[in-house]
């Protein structure tokens, strides 16, 4: 039975460079060689990373709806761990895609749709200020939050 | 001595519908500024919002949209 996923994927930011379809053919091949009818897929954005990831300061992220059956994604996922261009990916069960989706994701496949150029891993980093806020730790803060939630797959 | 005001930031009848691990903005505003996620007491919402807040901020983290600690 198959059952509507949306993924995240961060793609290292060599392979945009050297050819952005490249990168994005590099998600897409992966979900169709496991059996994935792909609804959309498209180059969420590129941002510097929250932490690196790999020696990555930045990354590009890559968001896809798509129907797999479910059996077919443990082989799938570990095809993403084995990949050194792939750097971290989020897959979920989801209900529905949302409605805009198909539409962004076919403006990319225009011939005259480029993607800047990532910037360099070593552009400076422009810290946000952080605002003084009187935070009682002992009780305002969410006791899960220190549980180590690493599955990643609903 | 009188009680410290606490000022609740989410909704506190929970009709925001709009708690996705890609709106970082929004999962901003229920983190402390070193990072770790606000109570329901802070954040005013429901347990069961509070759980799919707690899952979109460590889906986040997950693909490095927001720091674990800052």
């Amino acid at each position: 039975m198959t059952q509507l996923y949306e993924a995240m994927v961060l793609v290292s930011n060599q392979v945009v460079r050297e050819d952005w379809r490249k990168a994005k053919a590099l998600v897409g091949d992966t979900l169709v060689k496991h059996g994935a009818n792909v609804k959309a897929l498209r180059r969420y954005e590129e941002r510097r990373l929250a932490y690196p990831i790999a020696g990555n300061q930045r990354a590009t992220y890559y968001l896809s709806y798509f129907e797999m059956p479910g059996e077919n994604m443990p082989a799938f996922k570990r095809d993403f761990d084995l990949s050194e261009q792939v750097l971290r990916y989020l897959v979920q069960a989801v209900e529905v895609m949302p409605e805009d989706e198909p539409a962004k994701a076919a403006l990319e496949d225009g011939t005259d749709y480029t993607v800047p150029e990532p910037p360099a891993d070593d552009e400076p980093v422009i810290e946000e200020g952080v605002t003084e806020e009187e935070v009682d730790e002992d009780s305002d803060v969410d006791s899960d939050d220190e549980d180590s939630d690493e599955g990643k797959e609903d | 001595m009188a009680k410290k005001e606490r000022t609740v930031i989410g909704s506190t009848n929970c009709d925001d519908p709009i708690i996705d691990y890609k709106n970082i903005e929004y999962l901003e505003k229920f983190l402390t500024p070193q990072g770790q996620i606000l109570s329901r007491r802070r954040t005013g919402f429901c347990a069961q919002c509070q759980k799919q807040l707690k899952k979109a901020i460590k889906n986040a983290r997950h693909v490095a949209l927001l720091p674990f600690t800052k």
